[in-house]
């Protein structure tokens, strides 16, 4: 069961094609890492889903009902963290929340425990002071309240970690992996260590289109080649050594390699499984008779994956 | 239907929070008073002004000279406050984007228009209220004369105007990118108006006729009558100016 369905949208803003035929979908229950640069299109597509934005052609389905533009009716299901949520200035925390509340349907003896809960599981304070005088992570952190507030099936968040503290980020992706089993997260980012963290699928959009939608563990696997990173002492001469590197590379053991000379670091790229090639590398440290000062073995990163995709 | 109860209570909560029910309250109350008591101060300021023989020429005030003050200062200074009050109702909240948060939690768009209408009509009605009973306890007490007899109906079309106007608000606002736009075109509809006056034939189809005929109305008996078509055609165009609005923010970007 699929809780959000892209199919085939695009959208233009004059000539200027934004999205262009994405096809999304989203797994309910699963925590879903939207990445892609600044300008891939990210909050366009959450908002086309929310009815803040029109799309020129194609359909969305959240639950299997359609989103219309302006006054939509699957609203109720969601919940929308924006990038920069606005509030009543002149109301405090918690009558923000209660007003929210009421606005979903919460009742006043839900809304009288829910209220002060939520508030202390985004780390704000229960108390007079006013949204004026809040801080931008404060308002973030009230955002995030807001977005909770309802248990919606479908939370959307657009960039959340981006304007937070270390530890309000760490908080953050903590609060949003509890929230898995209990509701659906799409989240948009380009920080791709939070994906990394929390996310079990992850779609990838670069100009318009996504280029990538799989759960992170099938795309690691697809995508991603190991690498052996090797750092020398400064001392040691390296000539014999980059040879020999060079003559694995044309047999077609190594893909590739690269060397950053003022670190002494060589990063090796292979396709076979390390227990194969790792007896080379040592074989060769032997027959040169240097011996590194420090080998590692890199999983494979979603930023390589991102790099490697995007391409 | 909850929800509009629920943004209609928050619309009047933002009045009272941001003072702006309290700035309406005090002008309202300011004109309320001034109203009997320029008329009744009138003679003591000719007095001064021209000298005590001129002045003896002039009749004595009576309720009707209060209550010409209350008509000119509510259907000019008054409504205009109104519309600089409100202009942005609609548009603020669209600039800001705070309307992104409950609309995205399931808020019909439509409780948005027809909450905020409610809650101007509402503080407009108060308003209109506390002048006008400020001013008829000094009239009564200054000028107890019969003069003025029909007062209900004299003010009542002032309300219905006041209505009309704020409908005319919002759709402005809807419509508008800020508030002055949205004060330009509300302008432009009243001068619209007050043009077509001009020509006499169609004053009983004006709606600008219910804030320029009141003096006519609170003395004449049945001098409302003839005014229902234009009482009726305010009441159209209400309906309509709040029917756009919806229809037309329903397809908004906020």
């Amino acid at each position: 069961m699929n809780i959000l369905e892209l199919k085939n949208v695009s959208k233009k803003f004059g000539s200027k094609s934004v999205i262009n035929n994405l096809n999304l979908t989203v797994p309910t229950g699963a925590i879903f890492g939207f990445v892609g640069e600044n300008g891939a299109g990210k909050t366009t597509t959450m908002k086309m889903i929310l009815g803040l934005e029109e799309k020129d052609s194609g359909e969305i389905l959240v639950k299997g009902k359609s989103v219309v533009f302006g006054d939509n009716q699957t609203n109720h299901l969601t919940g929308y963290l924006p990038d920069v949520p606005e509030f009543y200035d002149y109301m405090s925390g918690q009558e923000y929340l209660k007003f929210c509340g009421e606005i979903t349907g919460l009742t006043r003896s839900q809304l009288k425990q829910k209220v002060p809960e939520i508030l202390s599981l985004v780390g704000l304070e229960l108390d007079k002071r006013r949204i004026k005088g809040y801080s931008r992570g404060m308002k973030q952190r009230l955002g995030i309240a807001q977005a909770l507030l309802n248990d919606p099936e479908l939370l959307i968040c657009d960039e959340p970690t981006s304007a937070l503290d270390p530890s309000g980020r760490n908080e953050f992706l903590e609060m949003l992996s509890t929230l898995k089993g209990r509701t659906t997260i799409l989240f948009s980012t380009h920080i791709l260590t939070d994906v990394e963290r929390i996310c079990d699928y992850v779609g990838m959009l670069d100009r318009g289109k996504l280029v990538v939608s799989a759960p992170l563990d099938d795309l690691k696997q697809k995508y991603a080649k190991d690498q052996i990173e090797i750092e020398f002492s400064q001392a040691v001469k390296l000539e014999t050594f980059s040879k020999k590197l060079e003559e694995l590379r044309e047999e077609n053991i190594l893909t590739a390699y690269s060397f950053d000379s003022s670190k002494k670091v060589f990063i090796l790229k292979y396709t076979q499984n390390y227990d194969e090639i790792a007896p080379l590398i040592f074989n060769l440290f032997e027959s040169c008779k240097i011996y590194p000062k420090a080998i590692k073995k890199i999983a494979p990163s979603l930023e390589s994956i991102f790099l490697e995709v995007i391409q | 239907m909850r929800n509009f109860y629920f943004f209609t209570r928050k619309e009047l909560f933002e009045a009272w929070r941001t003072s702006r029910m309290m700035i309406l309250i005090v002008i309202f109350l300011i004109f309320g008073l001034m109203n009997p008591l320029l008329a009744k101060l009138t003679p003591e300021i000719v007095k001064m002004t021209i000298g005590e023989t001129l002045a003896k020429t002039i009749p004595e005030p009576t309720s009707v000279d209060s209550w010409t003050q209350f008509f000119k200062n509510l259907t000019q200074m008054g409504l205009i406050v109104l519309a600089l009050m409100f202009s942005g109702s609609v548009s603020n909240e669209i600039s800001k984007g705070t309307l992104v948060n409950l609309v995205t939690k399931g808020l019909r768009r439509w409780t948005v228009i027809v909450g905020k209408a409610t809650s101007l009509i509402l503080q407009w009605t108060v308003c209109l209220l506390l002048t006008f009973l400020v001013t008829w306890g000094y009239t009564v007490h200054y000028f107890p004369d019969q003069k003025s007899p029909y007062l209900f109906q004299a003010v009542f079309p002032l309300w219905l105007f006041g209505v009309l106007l704020l409908s005319l608000v919002i759709f402005s606002s809807t419509i508008s990118r800020n508030n002055y736009e949205g004060l330009l075109l509300t302008g432009g509809v009243i001068v619209l108006l007050v043009l077509m006056n001009l020509f006499s034939k169609t004053k009983h189809y004006n709606p600008i006729s219910l804030v320029t005929q009141n003096l006519n109305f609170l003395q004449k008996e049945g001098a409302l009558q003839s005014y229902i078509p234009s009482m009726a055609i305010s009441l159209i165009l209400f309906i309509l100016f709040i029917l756009f609005s919806i229809l037309l923010f329903n397809r908004k970007k906020i």
